[in-house]
């Protein structure tokens, strides 16, 4: 088994728009590590959004080949797809996502409830990751009832409670002021140093520094690698 | 699994209070005038079977009309003469036959005291004979019959206050009875009819107030127009014959009709060609109350149906609503690992627990409007008068109408819920996400 936890080969993915095509990612091959910390920057339009969405199993390559931690997604359904998603991958957003209608704890276990298992064991594993994350307090508050640096930790708590190989941090301190989005990125370098892999896809220049490693993209392809 | 999804489900369905309760109203509305219309139905046609049954079973009508499948009576002509009532009388399967002419009576008046009149509006006068008791079910409280020939009368309980509850007519006490014609004739009470079984022939007739003998109160006014002036006969509109059993009410109905369209029968002759003897029995009467009641009640409950419809309908549109509205949420759910099939059922069950909630208050609301709505036709009923005045409606539930109301709601339900949620299902992640 090899060490890259992503490995993607001349991957490309097109959309189309009415009558004309858009290629998105042209013929990208990039290999991920397994504890890496890459930042996969870019502006707008460089494909550093869709390159996200597929490594999130969101989206299917057009051709190519992308093998998340041994799986090759380029060739399974909707529903492995789901599957492999919920295992393999933590999400963080800019806009947090929480389900506003579930509490701090069920919005933390709520990747569990998808893969089964018993609330107790859900409930237990969400309440360690919301330790983890310094909210314990904050366990049965709605997200409506937390700050926007609150919400991000659950959000992170949630990414990590099916303990995934990755985690997908897309823009996450997008909406949040300096401090507090210094503050989550603290809280991923941490994550990193337990060695979970993460991929935080970004245009702001000022968090380049906390990862090892920075993808820049430019029209769909991968223009540096440091 | 599935029952986690459904706790998220009602979770959901809690933190949208109020529109879950709008959309559940629908549903409870539609489901309970379902079964208020249908418990009306059927505590009307029971009602209304119980008051036909008070008609003797074996009684038949005899009248004039236009015949056919669907014979209807006409009041018009008057044309069965005593000599008929005789002759029917003789017939095998015939047990009894009583005349009834009908004298307009516009006002009773009675003498209270020296130069003093009390005027009341009429009642309903049948001149008949004795044998109307027997037909009619009914029978004397106090008096006796009254004699042809002779200016008596019974009259029906209702008569007896006429004059106010405090001033009841007795029998002995003598009244005075103007006819349509300005004829004023008086007449002695003889005797005072039971309240109990009334009759009632389908708008053509209503019980009877007043019963009279033929002569002097019916064929000095009416009966004497059938026939030549020189031959003048008394003739009525109606007759009522029993048969001996209920076994042979078809047999006296063929014996009657051959009676009467022969050469013998003096009806035949004062017949004019529009019409046709008809016999109406009973058994008839029941098919038909039966058959309008039963087109009225399909038509009411389709009515009642198109509501739950539209309930349905509500539910389709709250949950294409929250679907567009949670397209965001959706989108995160499937990032995290959620199926198509996982998000088909969160909101699935949705709109199934609005369908069965829905459906079991409406039930129960059903069940106790039903009671208000046969209390409201009673009332109706009350208004009415005459022969409806006795008994009252009962709560006769259609309990087939509870399991297809709440059923059908119950998949209206899911059937609204089905598009919404399938729309929701086959979102794709990566727009979800993106949507604002």
């Amino acid at each position: 088994m090899s060490e890259y936890v992503i490995e993607i080969d001349s991957l490309t993915k097109i959309y189309k728009t009415g009558k004309t095509d858009f290629k998105a990612l042209n013929n990208v091959d990039l290999n991920i590590n397994k504890g890496d910390f890459v930042a996969i920057m870019g502006p707008s339009g460089s494909g550093k959004s869709t390159m996200m969405n597929i490594i999130g199993c969101l989206d299917r390559p057009t051709s190519g080949t992308i093998i998340i931690d041994g799986e090759n997604i380029s060739t399974v359904n909707d529903n492995q797809l789901a599957v492999i998603r919920g295992r393999k991958i933590g999400f963080i957003f800019q806009k947090f996502n929480l389900m506003p209608s579930m509490t701090a704890l069920k919005n933390v276990s709520l990747p569990m409830v998808f893969l089964g298992g018993s609330k107790a064991d859900r409930d237990h594993r969400a309440f360690e990751l919301l330790a983890k994350v310094g909210l314990t307090n904050w366990a049965t508050h709605l997200p409506s009832e937390l700050s926007g640096g609150q919400q991000q930790r659950i959000a992170i708590a949630r990414a990590l409670v099916n303990n995934p190989s990755i985690i997908l941090a897309d823009e996450p301190t997008g909406n949040l002021d300096t401090k507090t989005g210094e503050q989550i990125m603290e809280l991923l370098v941490a994550l990193n140093r337990e060695g979970k892999t993460i991929l935080l896809v970004t245009h702001a220049i000022a968090l380049k520094r906390f990862a090892n490693r920075v993808v820049n993209m430019l029209d769909g392809e991968v223009t540096e690698d440091t | 699994m599935i029952r986690d999804i459904f706790t998220m489900a009602l979770d959901t369905m809690k933190s949208y209070k109020i529109r879950t309760f709008l959309t559940l109203i629908g549903v409870i509305i539609g489901v309970a005038s379902v079964i208020m219309v249908t418990t009306a139905g059927n505590s009307v046609s029971t009602f209304i079977a119980e008051q036909w049954n008070l008609f003797n079973p074996t009684g038949m009508v005899i009248g004039l009309g236009t015949g056919g499948a669907v014979p209807q009576l006409s009041i018009r002509s008057v044309v069965f003469t005593t000599n008929d009532v005789e002759n029917i009388q003789r017939l095998p399967s015939i047990k009894t036959v009583a005349p009834i002419g009908i004298v307009p009576v516009i006002k009773i008046l009675k003498r209270d005291g020296f130069l003093k009149w009390e005027s009341r509006p009429g009642e309903t006068m049948y001149a008949s004979t004795e044998a109307i008791l027997e037909i009619l079910n009914m029978e004397l409280e106090e008096g006796t019959m009254f004699q042809e020939g002779k200016n008596e009368i019974v009259i029906s309980k209702n008569v007896v206050e006429t004059f106010g509850k405090d001033k009841p007519l007795k029998v002995g006490d003598t009244i005075y009875l103007r006819r349509v014609d300005g004829k004023t004739l008086d007449a002695k009470i003889v005797g005072i009819l039971k309240q109990s079984s009334s009759f009632s022939m389908f708008n053509t007739l209503s019980s009877p107030g007043i019963i009279c003998p033929a002569k002097p109160y019916y064929s000095t006014y009416f009966g004497s127009n059938a026939g030549s002036i020189l031959k003048r006969v008394v003739a009525y509109t109606i007759l009522l014959a029993e048969a001996k059993d209920t076994k042979q009410v078809q047999e006296a109905q063929n014996e009657i009709l051959s009676y009467l369209n022969g050469t013998g029968s003096d009806a035949n002759q004062y017949l004019d060609e529009n019409s046709d003897f008809v016999v109406i029995t009973q058994q008839y009467i029941l098919d038909r109350v039966d058959k309008i009641m039963s087109v009225i009640r399909t038509y009411i409950t389709a009515i009642a149906l198109i509501s739950l419809l539209i309930g349905g309908v509500g539910i389709a549109n709250i949950m294409f609503a929250t679907v567009t509205e949670r397209t965001r949420e959706i989108g995160t759910m499937m990032a995290v690992g959620a199926k198509r099939r996982d998000i088909l059922q969160l909101f699935l069950y949705q709109s199934m627990v609005i369908g069965l909630l829905g459906g079991l208050t409406g039930c129960i609301l059903g069940a106790s409007g039903s009671w208000f709505v046969v209390d409201l036709l009673n009332n109706s009923i009350q208004n009415l008068g005459g022969a409806f005045s006795t008994g009252s409606i009962q709560l006769a539930y259609a309990p087939e109408w509870f399991l297809i109301a709440s059923i059908v709601g119950i998949l209206i339900g899911i059937a609204a819920g089905v598009l919404p949620a399938r729309k929701a299902a086959k979102m794709d992640p990566v727009v979800a996400l993106r949507y604002e």
